[in-house]
């Protein structure tokens, strides 16, 4: 009976820890508990989750997406340059350069055989050359009037709920609709749980992962769209300091390292748990300079709370 | 030889795997220099033993002695401390290191000056090692370049070097020894298991009973979990053996041979000259309809590699593989699959079953593509299928969306035929399919071979034992160092025996 009630605290972990972060921080400035700053807090949070998405479905697989905070970079490149010719065919084409990006870290790993975190290592790196090439090494301006005219729908708020948490709302529940309903959906829990049984029943593994590293690139060049117009600006190191936080707001979320359990939502929570603690450090008056060391400390105790390391008797 | 203390001694240990009891209330004693044979089929429980006194498995009730004292053993250094050395099939041996540096792994303190290992001393020792398994080789040498049998005697001399290391009497267990080696490399190691004798209690493990009728002291016979005879050798035979490891006398009927179905005309499957470099060379059978085909041999007969090859798990060098007249190239299990071959695979953890999904995301997940309208799941359908083959195949689950890794290994395996049901293969290749699951449960798989070979499937066997194979199949292929040996006709009631087999076999 106990151990039912430990369980069942353990399942809801993340939501609980969530909450009990909003009270910690509001009993410190109780105005953070308001309507609209819990709104803004939101807003602030769905750049970093839209990152964190994609690379969720590639962890719950067994794999790992380190190009992300490249691709979101190269992407607000490729619209602050564009946007002026093409309109919203600059956002199009972002997000199109993501899904390049993704499908050929993808393929680097199953086509050559490479453990994903060095092809997509490998691939961010060309991606952020990319980026320097599109954007001449430079800061780039999005003029205020494209921004109206184009990316509204990013960052207005004419809902009273800022667009930003419309736009990561819809690409949660489309991405759980997708692992949920799809045969993809499943084969991404089954190639994270057991992958050689999976190959073993005449299914194609290699087209799965493709589509997880694609859908992967594809959710960072959406992140990099939606920085960029929050920032009225693209660049190069746009998305630089964001690879930690993202990878940490998905185990955080409670989605394993070692592939097969996890989803979309949870990362959802997870972003929301790194965003409160990202504030509330600023509350306290910790160092902008000393987040990081938050962002690695939370990932390393959400592995080591998370995972039965009783079992794990090798570590590469 | 009884008076003195057991070396080491298992007292009613006792331990279960969800739905399987592996070891029941098992108590049996080695001692000193004496060699014991312990015998028994695939799942009796012999293996398990061994990895309850390597502290991989924790025994649930019982204890362990060594030289009298209770010990307690969670982790395979602990073993090796007291003086409980194991060679083991699966090789512990680190092909990158040296023989040396192998001998004395986890042990270089012995050989350290001024923090660094001196090689030199640390090779000088492991020579003295060598010399004692007749082993001429340099110390210094990588083992990635030794052959299996000298691998194998590197692991001996490892455990021998434990020898005036540790205090008490040293226990060797050996897994197998001979299963993978040449005749004379097995006159070799038999005669070094006798010298052996004189500084060590001997353990063998084997299959082959005719060597532990040779070199043993005394046989345990173990089933079911369980010891089911003590004799000594002097006073034993092959025959006596076979029988208390079976336990019951053969009949037919254990086999469902009244049900075995008139081979089809059909030919499902057709295979000619098929070779893999280092596995097998020129193999041709044809396989039909209706039929078991079973394929006998030891391990390295190249059997395995050939069943996995068909089922494109493997590819090959030469040869034509055809599924109903039309060819398939190897390689692919994507494409074996779709042209109708399934495999059954040995490894069911690994390979038979993601144990994390549900039945029913299990049985249907070879055919998952069947399931899928517009990019969706069909569920409902996906649950009907699931429970009609549940009720065909007398699974036994709590539901469809139980895990099916809390299933037992008999129900999982059941599951694991289901799946390639519902994929609909025209030929099933059943690697083992009883490795490790009850008694019980592989009369109902027996059950399941009959019924699937009545409704036209063509089914080929790699048996977990001859008696298996003989009884199950229609026809049986012999293998030996990779080509086939020899063909025997299996009918009802005109079987052969195991001794026609056994001599194209070795």
């Amino acid at each position: 009976m106990q151990k039912d009630w430990i369980a069942r605290i353990k399942d809801q972990l993340t939501p609980i820890v969530l909450v009990g972060l909003v009270l910690a921080v509001s009993l410190y400035d109780p105005r953070f508990l308001s309507v609209s700053n819990l709104l803004t807090v939101a807003a602030d949070t769905m750049t970093l989750f839209l990152m964190a998405s994609g690379v969720t479905l590639v962890i719950m697989m067994g794999g790992i997406d380190l190009s992300i905070q490249s691709v979101a970079s190269m992407a607000s490149c490729i619209l602050a340059v564009t946007l002026a010719r093409f309109g919203f065919g600059a956002v199009l084409l972002a997000v199109l350069a993501g899904l390049l990006a993704g499908l050929a870290g993808g393929l680097t790993s199953t086509v050559l055989r490479i453990p994903s975190f060095i092809a997509t290592l490998a691939v961010g790196g060309i991606v952020t050359s990319v980026a320097y090439y599109v954007s001449d090494a430079h800061s780039v301006n999005i003029p205020a009037d494209l921004s109206h005219a184009y990316l509204g729908w990013a960052v207005g708020s004419p809902l009273a709920i800022p667009n930003e948490i419309l736009v990561g709302g819809v690409c949660a529940a489309l991405l759980t609709a997708v692992l949920t309903y799809t045969p993809f959906g499943r084969l991404v829990r089954a190639i994270g749980h057991q992958e050689r049984a999976v190959i073993a029943s005449g299914l194609n593994v290699d087209r799965q992962k493709l589509i997880a590293y694609t859908l992967s690139g594809g959710m960072a060049g959406l992140a990099g769209v939606v920085m960029g117009a929050r920032l009225g600006s693209g660049s190069p190191t746009l998305a630089n300091e964001f690879l930690l936080p993202a990878i940490a707001c998905i185990i955080v979320g409670g989605t394993a390292v070692t592939g097969g359990v996890g989803s979309v939502w949870r990362t959802l929570l997870g972003a929301l748990i790194i965003q409160v603690v990202r504030i509330g450090m600023t509350f306290v008056g910790v160092s902008v300079f000393a987040q990081q060391i938050v962002f690695g400390t939370i990932l390393v105790a959400a592995v080591a709370i998370t995972m039965d390391r009783s079992k794990v008797t090798v570590v590469k | 030889m009884t008076t003195a203390v057991p070396s080491l001694e298992l007292r009613h240990i006792s331990k279960s795997f969800p739905g399987v009891t592996a070891l029941d209330d098992v108590s049996v004693a080695f001692y000193p220099n004496e060699v014991v044979g312990l015998i028994g089929e695939n799942g009796a429980g012999k293996s398990t033993v061994l990895k309850v006194l390597n502290g991989i498995y924790q025994p649930d009730a019982g204890e362990i002695l060594v030289n009298g004292a209770p010990v307690k053993i969670t982790k395979p250094r602990d073993a090796f401390d007291r003086g409980i050395a194991m060679v083991f099939q699966e090789q512990s041996i680190l092909g990158s290191l040296t023989i040396a540096e192998n001998i004395f792994l986890g042990r270089e303190e012995e050989f350290l000056r001024y923090g660094f290992i001196d090689s030199r001393a640390m090779n000088a020792a492991a020579a003295r090692e060598l010399k004692k398994v007749h082993l001429d080789l340099a110390p210094g040498r990588r083992c990635e370049d030794l052959t299996f049998a000298e691998r194998q005697m590197v692991e001996i001399a490892k455990a021998l070097s434990l020898d005036g290391r540790i205090a008490g009497q040293l226990t060797i267990l050996l897994d197998e020894p001979t299963s993978v080696l040449e005749a004379k490399e097995v006159g070799l190691l038999l005669s070094i298991v006798r010298e052996l004798k004189q500084r060590a209690t001997i353990v063998m493990i084997s299959h082959r009973l005719d060597e532990v009728l040779t070199i043993s002291d005394r046989v345990i016979v173990m089933r079911d979990g369980r010891v089911a005879k003590e004799l000594p050798t002097k006073s034993a035979t092959v025959q006596d053996l076979h029988k208390h490891m079976v336990g019951r006398q053969l009949h037919h009927e254990y086999y469902r041979e009244a049900r075995q179905a008139k081979v089809g005309a059909e030919t499902i499957l057709s295979v000619k000259a098929l070779s893999r470099a280092g596995s097998f060379q020129g193999v041709s059978f044809d396989l039909h309809a209706g039929e078991v085909l079973g394929l006998a041999g030891v391990i390295g007969s190249g059997r395995e590699d050939l069943a996995r090859c068909l089922a494109g798990h493997l590819a090959f060098d030469s040869g034509t593989l055809e599924v109903k007249g039309k060819p398939l190239a190897g390689g692919s299990v994507l494409k074996a699959a779709s042209s109708g071959i399934g495999l059954v695979p040995s490894e069911r953890k690994a390979e038979g079953i993601v144990a994390a999904l549900t039945v029913a995301e299990n049985i249907t997940m070879a055919a998952l593509p069947k399931f899928v309208k517009s990019g969706i799941i069909q569920f409902a359908e996906e649950q009907r299928t699931a429970h009609a083959w549940i009720d065909q195949l007398h699974v036994k689950t709590p539901s469809t969306a139980t895990p099916i890794g809390s299933l037992s290994g008999g129900n999982q395996q059941k599951c694991v035929l289901a799946k390639w049901r519902v994929a609909g293969v025209a030929a099933l290749i059943l690697d083992h399919p009883t490795r490790g699951i009850d008694v019980g449960a592989k009369e109902d798989v027996y059950e399941l071979i009959r019924d699937m070979t009545a409704e036209g499937l063509a089914i080929l066997l790699l048996a977990d034992t001859l008696e298996e194979v003989i009884g199950l199949s229609s026809r049986i292929l012999v293998m030996k160092d990779g080509a086939v040996t020899a063909t025997f006709d299996a009918s009802p009631r005109a079987k052969p025996v195991q001794v026609d087999l056994v001599r194209h076999m070795v």
